[in-house]
């Protein structure tokens, strides 16, 4: 019996009989399952037809084995969106090895007829990596009929749509039609009981993983992670993705699978829709991240989703990783895989982040519903009190030097920053404040017009930085107390007018240091956007989502 | 004394392009000093240079056309209609090569150039007519990057059904092909698609600084100067395509287009030409043109399909099947699949994604043109059988063959 | 008439007659009873199945016999040529196609490892558009083990290259460094340019003018998919280089009248320099590339 490790990438005839040996050994039943994720390390490096022939024998050892409710998710996910014909009936003939037969199920065989029957095939499912030179073996439409003729009575609810089918059975064969006549007679006249209430979403049940607040993973591996987004401009992570809740996507422009990454980008643009119909646009961002980036670049990028009808603007974009997308796979065990630098085989994941860029809510292997993952996403509006860092700030260049601290220290931190002289000019200025103030200080006749420069330097230098920080609060304290410091000078007023325009000054000062952030180095200004200000997340306009009704 | 003159009902310059169904024009005084009435005649004319198209001329929406027309134009400014048609097999190769003169009593009072821009076969394209087009088509598909993608996709096996095998097959090729020319007219106006009559050889279509040569591969090349030769489509550079045949003296092995005009004068009969030729054209090479769903990576399938459409509409001429009422017209039962019924918008311009249409629609809504609002954002196939407005003067949609007239 | 001719580039296809190809074609029932009698001449069955309607057939059972036709190793190879046209020809036309593809797939494979070189290579190419896994392994262990191969190097890496995510870059890699031959070498390039970690690769390529032409331009057009601002920045080199192949030259000038950047391009006051004496002094293509050039750009 061979034995593999993780580490060692298996031919394809030891990973056939591994899977044989496990499929055999009930104990061993949970390596067999986590054979299905797409990131295994055993589909490192391998081509996408090898991924499936090698997927689609993990699905036939667990329908030898009995597929137990951790396959089902994986079994679902297949017949959702899945368009190779051995992989589908792999996991048609998997599923009717559950020990219960579960009306819900039925919508997706149904949906895997309506996507397979025009690329199927004959299959030879029983042995590992065989293809079909004969027409005489099953084929994924005749294991998926075999599947709703196992639901038998639980699948009378999609009775209609079976001779929906039978009445356009484009694409079935003589043969196929001859065994969707049976299945709907099995079906018809099954007497088990009929389908119940669903008690739940089953798409939701199986692809849904919801995580409290104190359970999320902090979000700290990501935020040396740098994009570029469908502008080719450079976007951190801490920048892009914290102090409100963002709903990401993944996806690569050279994807097969219409079902996948089109379809995914589509369904954003109406997440994207019903944000704005609730006035939520500007509050919950959405992204989508290529899985390709050294392909996918921003005019790619742009093209992809402008053609799928995505609103692209500051608080909703396209991004490829220019550096640090290991990272990113690593922490959100991304369900993908490569070959070269080409994506063998990925599932459908949707996430929803909160304000610490933490994943609160992850959709994936079935489709998502966009009010779903909407309503997942307005939650974490409502559930953190902790102002966020970078709440109503535009989007800005990548700095350098900066850094988050511990959010316990950070007032100390901030008062710091408002008292220690950042540059000469602040020492000048303090001094300037404090002598207009009448506290006494070596004489110097030309001390007083110095320190006025010096106090109109500091109003003018809060103005420039409030263009872009729109800390329009912190320029008027600092304004107010130009203007008693000035007004002392010139005799107009006296000395608490004075001592108000020190406090005026230093209340400025104090209200212009925003948030938990501590600029260390230089102390290089942040670069912001230049040009006027606008809503970051005024949307251009784009054309609609066109209604996906019929 | 000043006239304007507009064409396609428009001032605008991209709406100067005329084929061989009459356009609906119009002029108007914008000077009226030293008009000698209140309502002044002008005489339209025009001129061309030897080579360049020719235009005609007609007051109302029906009756004969000639070289000349002279209309009655009121000082107020106020517009009098007419229509210009390009003269049958006088077609421009040059964008405003004609100009059309407006003229008071021998004075001159206006004029506008502009262009008879019909399809043409390729084989017999000048070079600057070759050169635009190639340059277009390159700069559509900028290395895998631009709009081009969008025409990729949407001929793959997911839309399969939406667009073959059934009756819709001709209707959904010609609003496809008439969505990719607009957006080539966008880059270029003066650009038409041409076709690559199939049934003749086609020795200047398959040549280096054209479609390009295949080698013993079927690896095509380009020559040095051919802008296709960046030619990039799902990722992979160039064109696989391996004639059957000799493209310097033989045509592909298809029955002839006599042969195919004589299928039948029922739509029904007519359209088993998606068999023979069309599909014996496509399947005359190995390469990305003889599978459906790599079929649209090879520029030469636009070229292929505009004679498929060409055929079409020499055929409706011959039967006058321009009416979506005449049941000879069309093949049009409520058995048939949705997206193949003459009342049913097609994918994927009607933005359905709900089975059995496909699950996504890229590229969102037909391209417009500056010279006809036909046949809409979202066509239906009854849109698509009265290209030349014969029925319905605003169902032109704007484009005509070189060989197949309005008259 | 058109004279048509025998030629050595319609390999392995038998030509219909020239009255054959003017004859009113057959009806399908008349067409299939030609195509499947072994009494007919092959140029008869040949042009019953080419010529005929049954590419456009409704009969599913039309097809089969077609198919039949296609695996019997005992047919004759243009009769079996014929009926892979026809039967490609019908997944583009006939409306009982759909429901045969499968079994048509299932032959196609069979054929695949047939006898004749031609049946074989054209049955891969249908299998390799298809993504069919079959042929990717086929085609993998020919290239790998070449007493496997059913099909030489150079077209079994230009089939695999259909499929980007098949598992054909390191075979592809190893045959850059170790080439068979040029083609080989070629369409080893090409496939590799769908793989974006390659683009280092076709930038050296594209700069060692020891390489042949046609690989550089292959790398040109690779590092403009990938990179375009390195393949930018190495067609300006090229112009300025007097000593540089005078087609690379011509590619270059195309790819910057084509896709170069308008502002940087307008201002290289020294590329417009070499540009406007390219247009009088290179060899044709040269000229005339140079001349669309400046076109654009010298106005």
């Amino acid at each position: 019996m061979p034995l593999v490790t993780e580490s060692i990438a298996p031919s394809e005839e030891d990973f056939a009989a591994l899977v044989e040996v496990l499929a055999a050994e009930p104990r061993r039943r949970g390596e067999l399952t986590d054979l299905l994720r797409e990131e295994h390390p055993f589909y490192n490096q391998r081509g996408a037809s090898t991924t499936a022939r090698m997927r689609g024998w993990v699905l036939v050892g667990l329908a030898r084995a009995g597929i137990t409710d951790a396959d089902v998710p994986f079994v679902l996910g297949e017949l959702d969106t899945g368009i190779e014909p051995r992989v589908v009936a792999a996991a048609a003939r998997a599923l009717r090895s559950y020990p219960r037969r579960d009306a819900a199920f039925a919508p997706f065989v149904l949906r895997a007829i309506e996507t397979i029957r025009a690329h199927d095939e004959p299959l030879c499912l029983d042995e590992y990596g065989a293809y079909a030179v004969a027409a005489d073996a099953t084929t994924a439409v005749g294991e998926l009929l075999e599947t709703l003729r196992w639901l038998g009575a639980a699948a009378r609810g999609v009775v209609p749509a079976i001779e929906a089918l039978r009445a356009r059975p484009e694409g079935l064969d003589r043969a196929r039609r001859r065994q969707l006549d049976s299945t709907l007679r099995a079906i018809r006249g099954d007497a088990g009981a009929g389908p119940t209430p669903a008690c739940c979403n089953l798409a939701e049940a199986v692809g849904l993983a919801v995580r409290p607040a104190d359970a999320r993973e902090d979000a700290a591996p990501l935020a040396g992670i740098r994009f570029e987004d469908h502008d080719g401009m450079p976007v951190t992570f801490t920048d892009g993705f914290l102090g409100h809740p963002t709903i990401v996507v993944f996806f690569y422009t050279r994807c097969d699978n219409p079902l996948k990454c089109s379809l995914t980008v589509t369904k954003l643009a109406r997440v994207q829709a019903l944000l704005e119909a609730r006035g939520l646009a500007d509050r919950i961002h959405t992204a989508a991240i290529t899985y390709d980036p050294g392909y996918d670049r921003p005019e790619r990028l742009r093209r992809y989703g402008a053609d799928r009808g995505l609103r692209l603007g500051a608080c909703h974009r396209l991004l490829r990783a220019t550096d640090g997308f290991e990272a990113l796979r690593r922490h959100l065990r991304l369900g993908v895989n490569f070959v070269a630098s080409l994506v063998n085989r990925h599932r459908i994941e949707a996430y929803a982040l909160d304000a610490r860029g933490r994943v609160a809510a992850v959709f994936e292997r079935v489709q998502w519903d966009e009010a779903a993952l909407v309503a997942r996403a307005e939650d974490l509006l409502h559930e953190s009190t902790d102002p966020p860092a970078t709440a109503g700030r535009p989007p800005s260049r990548v700095s350098r030097g900066t850094t988050t601290v511990p959010s316990a220290l950070a007032p100390v931190a901030s008062l710091a920053a408002v008292f220690f002289p950042k540059c000469p000019v602040c020492w000048a200025a303090y001094a300037s404040a404090l002598g207009i103030a009448g506290v006494q200080l070596p004489y110097s006749p030309w001390l007083k017009p110095v320190l006025v420069a010096l106090v109109l330097v500091n109003v003018v230098s809060m103005g420039l930085r409030t263009r872009r920080t729109r800390a329009v609060a912190a320029f008027a304290f600092g304004a107010a107390g130009a203007l008693a410091l000035l007004g002392s000078v010139s005799g107009l007023a006296g000395t608490p007018v004075a001592l108000g325009g020190v406090g005026l000054t230093l209340a400025g000062s104090l209200a212009s240091v925003r948030g938990w952030r501590v600029r260390r180095g230089a102390g290089r200004q942040v670069a912001g956007r230049r040009g006027r200000a606008r809503n970051p997340c005024n949307l251009l306009n784009q054309p609609r989502p066109q209604s996906s009704a019929s | 004394m000043t006239v304007e003159v507009q064409i396609n009902n428009s001032s605008n310059p991209r709406a100067r392009f005329v084929s061989w169904a009459p356009s609906p024009c119009r002029i108007r005084m914008t000077n009226s000093s030293g008009a000698p009435a209140p309502v002044v005649s002008v005489r339209l004319t025009s001129t061309a240079a030897p080579n360049a198209g020719a235009v005609v001329f007609r007051a109302g929406p029906a009756g004969l056309f000639s070289s000349s027309v002279t209309l009655p134009v009121p000082v107020t400014g106020a517009s009098v209609p007419f229509f210009v048609a390009g003269r049958f097999a006088r077609s421009s190769t040059n964008n405003g090569d004609i100009r059309i003169d407006a003229s008071v009593g021998g004075t001159p009072v206006g004029s506008v150039r502009l262009m008879v821009r019909v399809r043409k076969n390729a084989n017999v394209l000048t070079a600057a007519e070759r050169n635009r087009f190639i340059a277009a088509l390159a700069r559509l598909n900028n290395q895998g990057a631009g709009r081009f993608v969008d025409f990729r996709t949407m001929h793959t096996f997911a839309s399969d059904a939406e667009a073959h095998r059934r009756p819709g097959f001709l209707p959904w090729h010609r609003a496809y092909l008439l969505d990719l020319e607009r957006e080539l007219q966008l880059i270029d106006p003066s650009v038409a698609l041409p076709y690559w009559r199939f049934d003749q050889p086609a020795p200047n279509l398959f040549r280096p600084d054209f479609l390009g040569t295949s080698d013993a591969l079927g690896t095509v090349q380009f020559a040095a100067t051919n802008p296709l030769q960046f030619w990039v489509t799902d990722g992979v550079q160039g064109v696989n395509r391996r004639p059957f045949f000799d493209t310097a003296l033989q045509s592909a092995n298809v029955i002839t287009e006599a042969q195919t005009l004589a299928l039948g004068a029922q739509y029904p009969s007519f359209r088993v030409m998606e068999g023979n030729p069309h599909g014996s054209a496509h399947t005359s090479f190995g390469g990305s043109i003889s599978s459906i769903d790599t079929a649209a990576r090879d520029p030469l399938f636009f070229l292929l399909h505009c004679n498929v459409d060409r055929l079409w509409a020499k055929w409706q001429r011959q039967n006058s099947r321009f009416n979506p009422a005449d049941a000879a017209a069309y093949d049009s039962a409520t058995a048939n699949r949705v997206g193949h019924r003459l009342p049913d918008t097609m994918w994927p311009w009607n933005g359905v994604t709900t089975a059995p249409r496909p699950s996504t629609a890229p590229g969102g809504a037909l391209a417009t043109s500056s010279t006809t609002a036909a046949p809409g954002p979202q066509p239906r196939v009854q849109d698509t059988l009265d290209y030349q407005g014969r029925i319905s003067p605003t169902a032109r949609m704007g484009f005509d063959y070189d060989d197949v007239p309005f008259l | 008439m058109t004279k048509k001719r025998q030629s050595g580039k319609a390999r392995g296809s038998a030509r219909p007659t020239r009255r054959s190809r003017r004859a009113v074609p057959p009806s399908g029932r008349a067409a299939l009873s030609v195509a499947t009698s072994a009494r007919r001449s092959i140029g008869e069955r040949v042009a019953a199945l080419t010529q005929g309607p049954l590419a456009a057939t409704e009969q599913e059972s039309d097809l089969q016999k077609v198919i039949a036709i296609l695996r019997n190793g005992d047919e004759p190879i243009p009769v079996r040529l014929a009926a892979l046209q026809m039967l490609q020809a019908a997944s583009f036309g006939a409306p009982a196609f759909e429901p045969l593809r499968g079994v048509y797939m299932t032959a196609l494979r069979q054929v695949a490892q047939d006898p004749d070189a031609e049946l074989r290579q054209r049955a891969f190419g249908l299998l390799a558009r298809a993504r069919d896994g079959f042929a990717q392994r086929r085609l993998l262990e020919g290239l790998r083990d070449p007493q496997k191969a059913l099909v030489p190097p150079e077209k079994a890496l230009q089939l695999l290259a259909y499929d980007i995510h098949a598992e054909a870059y390191p075979i592809a890699r190893e045959i850059v460094s170790k080439p068979p031959s040029a083609v080989a070498k070629r369409e080893a390039l090409r496939l590799l340019a769908a793989d974006a970690a390659t683009a280092p690769v076709f930038e050296q390529i594209l700069r060692d003018k020891s390489e042949a032409p046609e690989l550089r331009q292959t790398a040109a057009g690779a590092l403009r998919a990938l990179q375009p601002d390195r393949l930018q920045a190495y067609a300006r080199e090229a112009l300025l280089d007097p000593l540089e192949n005078e087609e690379l030259q011509a590619t270059s000038l195309t790819a910057l009248t084509q896709f170069g950047d308008e502002a940087s391009v307008t201002g290289d006051t020294s590329l417009l320099t070499r540009a406007r004496r390219l247009s009088t002094e290179a060899s044709d293509a040269v000229k005339e590339s140079a001349l669309q050039f400046l076109d654009r750009y010298d106005r």
